[in-house]
């Protein structure tokens, strides 16, 4: 049986992979509401699309430490995002053709 | 860290609750202080997911308004029906993401300094919205029906 010293900090494990999951889900649900878009503004939603492209290859790109140190930058940057899309959809709500 | 026993369990934290612990509040703000100490990898993936969740669920207000506001036929006697159920859908997406990244700091702040996890009013916020939600929504297609015939 191991030390409980050894316990107090174990090494992150599965945990990564959980998180590395839910960014994928998270990307996945932004082209889904850029989908949606498309539906009615090709111009907003193609934006949305692209955006979240470009949220996925900077998660690539810039990938969990190993060390799972916070990045709030890149958590900053995903809340500004979701609250530009909610006005991006907001403007087509009372802007788009089924206005 | 206070005491390790003191800590959430990481395991599987993923929805609002899950990276939360009760008792009193921490101040704002990502960055580390002097004393800080990097918490358990696990409590900052933990935290971390439970922001994603947050956001999954603002992305899900916000397609969920923008399907009713532009995919729903409009309500016969109601023509404002679509923009009254849609519009505060969307609205409360975009506080959801801000909230949670707000909660998100403060969250890792507290991971930091050993402390508490304050509790999160979302939870609340996300119940009694939901609720007023299919309220309003109950009352529109009533409201329709009547003036339809």
């Amino acid at each position: 049986m191991a030390p409980r010293g050894d316990l107090q900090d174990p090494p992150p494990g599965l945990a990564r992979e959980r998180t590395r999951l839910a960014w994928s889900r998270t990307v996945i649900a932004f082209a889904a509401v850029g989908g949606a878009l498309l539906k009615t503004s090709i111009a907003a939603g193609a934006i949305v699309v692209v955006t979240a492209v470009v949220l996925w290859q900077l998660f690539r790109v810039f990938p969990a430490e190993a060390d799972g140190g916070a990045r709030p930058a890149r958590l900053r940057l995903v809340a500004i995002t979701v609250a530009g899309v909610s006005l991006v959809a907001l403007a087509v709500a009372f802007l788009g053709p089924g206005a | 860290m206070a005491a390790s026993d003191s800590r959430p369990d990481p395991a599987g934290a993923e929805g609002v609750a899950g990276a939360e612990a009760d008792a009193e509040g921490a101040g704002a703000g990502g960055a580390g202080g002097a004393g800080d100490a990097e918490p358990d990898a696990r409590f900052t993936f933990a935290n971390e997911r439970t922001f994603l969740a947050l956001t999954r669920t603002a992305l899900a207000f916000v397609v969920a308004g923008l399907a009713i506001v532009q995919l729903l036929p409009p309500f016969p006697g109601v023509p404002w029906g679509r923009r009254l159920l849609g519009v505060p859908l969307i609205v409360l997406g975009g506080v959801i993401a801000v909230v949670g990244y707000l909660q998100w700091s403060r969250n890792q702040q507290a991971l930091r300094r050993g402390e508490a996890m304050s509790p999160s009013i979302l939870p609340r916020v996300l119940s009694v919205t939901i609720t007023a939600m299919a309220i309003v929504a109950a009352v529109v297609l009533l409201l329709s029906a009547l003036l339809e015939h």
